[in-house]
């Protein structure tokens, strides 16, 4: 074959999944083709033009603490920052951020050309070139065959996109873009379980037409909380958020349209989300509630565009306008874009190794929404993991995972790879068993070291690591040894201040346990040498750490009870029929999904716990003997 | 089955009885006209095709049949295996297997009964409710957590609270049927104790109907610890007559005396025999401060005789003596009433439902602690995700009976519950 362009790593899709992937494989030294169809819209936010929140704020802090780079582009271009739950358990609070949708676009485009080895390119692939079982390389639709051993796909919608909006159907990867109808046969004819999925986008309005007094402003925070750990401020001028509602107006007029939903019409086959539903949606399956509530998120600083969150719908364009008109404080506002539903092809994830490699074609790599997940955060971080092991596969060396138990990311590929999904799959932090341990703020001091040894990141990156650890550490130890007793001032002023006994003697840290106790208690108790140059962030950071400790360790014993048999190795030719007694739907089960580890296959859906014990007997036989 | 039968074309109708002539393979003569039935998967007991044979009852003829089948190349099952097999097929969960080990040692029809209705999954039955509620309970708390964006209904700590302290009660009254399930599946261990010759063993035969105990009018004759299993209103009894506990320098007999101690302490009752002929000597006042400290029943033996007197046993205020006759057997019949009825005050007989399996005991235990735990952090208002901890750890633990919640199915439950998602 020849080829026109010779690379170790192609990536197939410039969006959150394919930027991390391309400049992680660059930065580990890989040259590396971003294959894109439209190099003006890298990194576009095809949803709402925001980052982060529960669960997935925390996956962008560790795809930040590994050395990827969403966290560090959402800083720099975010309008809106807020760190939700606040005043919960500091495990369930996470940043979320607004983003300047093109300042986004912008900033990842720059950043992707600054970074040595990637190298970018325009057009469309519409096959693989694979030879004895190997990737070797993709076609483009212009001829041009670029070679590479590893091959990243993360294409998002675009495979077999098919948007709705009313009765019309047109094929697109997104509004106004071509879909990728080609690469989705020759997946097909590889021999990929191909699914469908659905997801969905409210219509985009015109600010100025919008009554701004109508709705309740919901303001940045303060002292915004960045996602990443290498930034220190945020520059970026804040903006406002409103908040407004639907009302029975709104909702009747939907129920007697139903028909005009392409959802209800029939003509949608593929499965949404069930927590991202369709305005439609929530007005059927939920006929008792009066309103629903509506977000207006501005889109960035240089334009009018507002993106009407909530809203999402696949109405035909001028019942959507109609609609519009009769929610509160938007009987005037125009739409600029109609809002749609679009139904992509995804595969099957438990194809997958826990390496994001594909079992059937070696150096094919998937990523991000072709593996059945919905979100920015969900694609990048599996691109993040697919460019660090498409790396190490050229090299010949082992594959790089993570685990359930030290990250969100272990969970999200596990879950994907052991169970596959049955709606687009969205991180929450009950997936987590251990979601004490995985607190947005420890994610440096979790993941950050494979980052280093990965060579993601940089030496002065990780001496600023190991810094911010010694200080936290620091902390953790002053507030443990700092005591007031009761023949202590500070101590009769403390229990005048709380009205309560605080007994003999009680620590910073005890004290900070205590209900109604405020950070700036704390801080103003520290010892003066820390007091003066303390981050508040990392006070907080030492503080959870001892508010956690004790349950962390009580759920980490116990874990290891529960599942010291996890990391028994299974051999990838292990023949399941050989156990006797097990029976032939349980064999077939765990034949489809390959388990690597006695773990992997504990959380196979529908396993019984004997079809368990047998199999664990069997590998502990095969151990001892 | 076509050798075994030799009827080339012979296919059984699936889930029907058909009587058939076995044949031995070998030699071909006939061995027993049997019932065939065949269970067609997976309407058999491990979820396989399944044939019974049932044959006549002479063990050579069983013997010859099996013979015949290994010949043809079948192998026997290894103990256990069929009920594996069940569990591995999903037939059975892991609460009904149990069942059927219990089922297997049972040995009276009050433990069967109970074996017959956790084959059933009664247990997991009861217990699903428990945990809907939990789950009712997890819903919103979870929530609230991880959809703050999201505009759902406010859930008070008050309402929260008062739902654990109603599960944490249901939990402990399904426990607290423990005790007396244990009673019935392990039976009631009850020692006989008494100086000698106040006629223990004349009682412990009375008790067993038979005359199982030497007896003589040579006191210490008992000079080891003799058990019975007896069956008092389907409750069964292990019944240990002891060797008459007094000084003695005969070595055989204070190594008697010594087990009887022992027994006393093992039994969930002592019945101390008493000489209803006699006023207490200071060996029956030192016995009876012994059995104080468990529970006991007095027998005031020798009912039959003129001596006989209550008042000799006068003294021992408020202890339940009843009034009897080893040798004649008057009084009997209250008395075995008065030996159950420390163990009846939750109501055997009444075909409630009871726990017998200590492992299920133990769970029930440790998922009311947890919820325990859960509503003490809610009253010092902890943060919700530790909170949550110990509501999934409850969960957990029941999941133990009832099967797995997943984290998947709590999503589940959120999303048909509140319009999530903007």
């Amino acid at each position: 074959m020849s080829f026109d362009e010779r690379f170790d790593v192609i990536v197939i899709g410039a969006g959150h999944a394919g930027c991390e992937a391309a400049s992680a494989a660059a930065r580990m030294g890989a040259q590396t083709a971003l294959v894109t169809l439209n190099l003006d819209l890298i990194g576009q936010m095809s949803c709402n033009p925001a980052i982060g929140g529960i669960a997935k704020g925390h996956i962008v802090r560790e795809i930040d603490a590994l050395g990827g780079i969403m966290g560090r582009i959402i800083d720099r271009t975010g309008i809106q920052f807020r760190l939700l739950n606040r005043s919960r358990g500091p495990a369930v609070q996470a940043p979320r951020a607004q983003a300047d949708r093109s300042l986004y676009r912008i900033e990842m485009r720059h950043t992707l050309e600054a970074t040595p080895n990637l190298h970018l390119r325009q057009g469309l692939v519409i096959d693989f070139l694979i030879k004895d079982g190997r990737v070797r390389g993709v076609e483009l639709q212009d001829t041009r065959r670029l070679r590479a051993d590893a091959v990243i796909v993360a294409t998002g919608t675009f495979l077999n996109g098919l948007i709705h909006t009313g009765r019309r159907t047109y094929t697109a990867g997104r509004a106004g873009e071509p879909a990728s109808i080609e690469l989705a046969e020759s997946l097909k004819r590889l021999g990929f379980p191909v699914g469908r999925l659905k997801t969905g986008t409210p219509p985009r309005l015109d600010g100025r037409t919008i009554d701004w007094d109508s709705f309740e402003p919901q303001p940045a925070d303060e002292r915004p909380v960045p996602f990443s750990f290498s930034t220190e401020a945020i520059e970026q001028p804040q903006v406002t958020c409103y908040i407004g509602y639907t009302n029975e107006h709104v909702h009747n007029y939907i129920r007697s349209n139903i028909h005009e939903s392409p959802l209800y019409s029939g003509q949608i086959k593929g499965i949404g989300p069930r927590y991202c539903p369709s305005i439609e949606d929530k007005v059927v399956k939920f006929p008792d509630k009066l309103r629903h509530q509506l977000f207006l998120e501005p889109e960035g600083h240089n334009t009018t565009e507002v993106y009407l969150n909530g809203f999402s719908t696949s109405m035909p364009a001028e019942l959507q306008q109609e609609l519009v008109h009769k929610i509160p404080g938007l009987e005037e506002a125009r739409i600029i874009r109609p809002g749609y539903a679009i139904e992509y092809d995804f595969v099957d994830p438990r194809e997958l190794t826990p390496f994001l490699q594909t079992q059937s074609v070696a150096g094919l790599f998937f990523a991000g929404q072709i593996n059945g997940t919905t979100g920015y955060e969900e694609a990048a971080c599996q691109g993040l993991l697919a460019g660090i092991n498409a790396t190490l596969f050229i090299r010949g060396r082992e594959g790089f995972r993570l685990q359930r138990t030290e990250s969100y990311i272990g969970v999200l590929i596990d879950d994907l790879i052991t169970h596959g999904v049955d709606e687009p799959y969205r991180m929450f932090t009950s997936r987590a068993e251990c979601r004490l341990s995985l607190r947005h703020d420890t994610a440096d001091i979790r993941l950050s070291p494979y980052g280093h040894k990965l060579g993601l990141l940089g030496d002065s990156e990780w001496n600023s690591f190991n810094q911010r650890r010694q200080r936290i550490a620091i902390l953790r130890a002053a507030l443990e040894s700092t005591r007031f007793k009761r023949s202590d001032s500070i101590h009769y002023s403390l229990c005048q201040m709380l009205q309560t006994d605080l007994g003999c003697t009680i620590s910073l840290a005890q004290l900070a346990q205590r209900p109604n106790v405020d950070i700036s208690l704390i801080l103003q108790y520290l010892p003066s040498e820390l007091r003066s140059n303390v981050s508040l962030a990392e006070l907080g950071t030492a503080l959870a750490d001892l508010l956690y400790s004790g349950y962390i360790e009580a759920q980490r014993h116990h874990l290891e009870r529960v599942y010291h048999h996890d990391n028994l190795y299974i051999h990838e030719n292990f023949n399941y029929r050989l156990i006797s007694g097990l029976s032939h739907e349980m064999v077939e089960r765990l034949e489809r999904v390959r388990p690597h580890t006695f773990g992997q296959a504990r959380h196979i859906s529908g396993m019984t716990p004997a079809a368990l014990s047998l199999l664990l007997f069997r590998l502990q036989f095969q151990q001892s003997a | 089955m076509r050798k075994l039968l030799r009827k080339d074309h012979f296919s059984p109708r699936a889930n029907r009885v058909s009587l058939q002539t076995i044949f031995d393979p070998e030699s071909g003569e006939t061995l027993d006209r049997a019932l065939i039935t065949y269970f067609q998967a997976p309407h058999s007991f491990t979820g396989e095709d399944v044939i019974e044979f049932s044959c006549h009852g002479s063990p050579v003829l069983l013997l010859r049949v099996i013979d015949a089948l290994l010949l043809l190349g079948a192998r026997t099952a290894d103990p256990g295996e069929f009920t594996l097999r069940a569990l591995a097929h999903g037939r059975i969960n892991l609460n009904q297997a149990e069942a059927i080990r219990d089922l297997i040692d049972a040995q009276t029809h009050a433990a069967v009964r109970q074996a017959a209705r956790q084959l059933g999954g009664e247990l997991s039955a009861r217990l699903q409710p428990i945990k809907n509620a939990l789950l009712d309970i997890i819903v919103p708390l979870e929530s609230s957590l991880e959809f703050v964006e999201d505009d759902l209904p406010e859930i008070t700590l008050e309402r929260i609270s008062e739902r654990l302290s109603n599960l944490i009660q249901r939990l402990g009254d399904l426990a607290s049927t423990f005790r007396a399930g244990r009673l019935l599946k392990e039976g009631l261990r009850i020692a006989l104790v008494g100086r000698p010759n106040v006629g223990k063993s004349s009682v412990f035969n009375r008790l067993l109907a038979s005359d199982r105990a030497i007896v003589t009018d040579i006191p210490g004759t008992t000079r080891d610890s003799l058990s019975e299993l007896i069956n008092i209103q389907d409750i069964l009894i292990l019944l240990t007559d002891t060797a008459g506990v007094r000084t003695s320098d005969n070595l055989i007999e204070a190594i008697g005396i010594e087990r009887t101690r022992r027994a006393m302490a093992d039994a969930d009752l002592i019945i101390l025999v008493l000489d209803g002929t006699q006023t207490l000597t200071s060996e029956d006042k030192e016995l009876l401060a012994d059995v104080r400290e468990n529970k006991y029943l007095i027998a005031l033996n020798k009912s039959d005789l003129e001596d006989f007197a209550l008042s000799n046993a006068g003294g021992l205020n408020g202890a339940p003596i009843m009034p009897i006759s080893a040798k004649t057997g008057a009084g009997f019949d209250a008395f075995r009433d008065a030996i159950l009825k420390p163990f009846t005050a939750t109501d055997i007989q009444d075909g409630c439902f009871l726990i017998t399996n200590a492992r299920h005991y133990d769970l029930l235990r440790r998922a009311s602690d947890a919820l325990y735990s859960a509503k003490q952090l809610l009253e010092s208002r902890t943060s919700e995700d530790l909170i949550l901890l110990r509501l999934y750890e409850s969960l957990r633990i029941l999941g133990e009976i009832t099967g797995e919640t997943t984290p998947e199915d709590v999503l589940s439950q959120i999303f048909a519950t509140f319009c999530i998602g903007k």
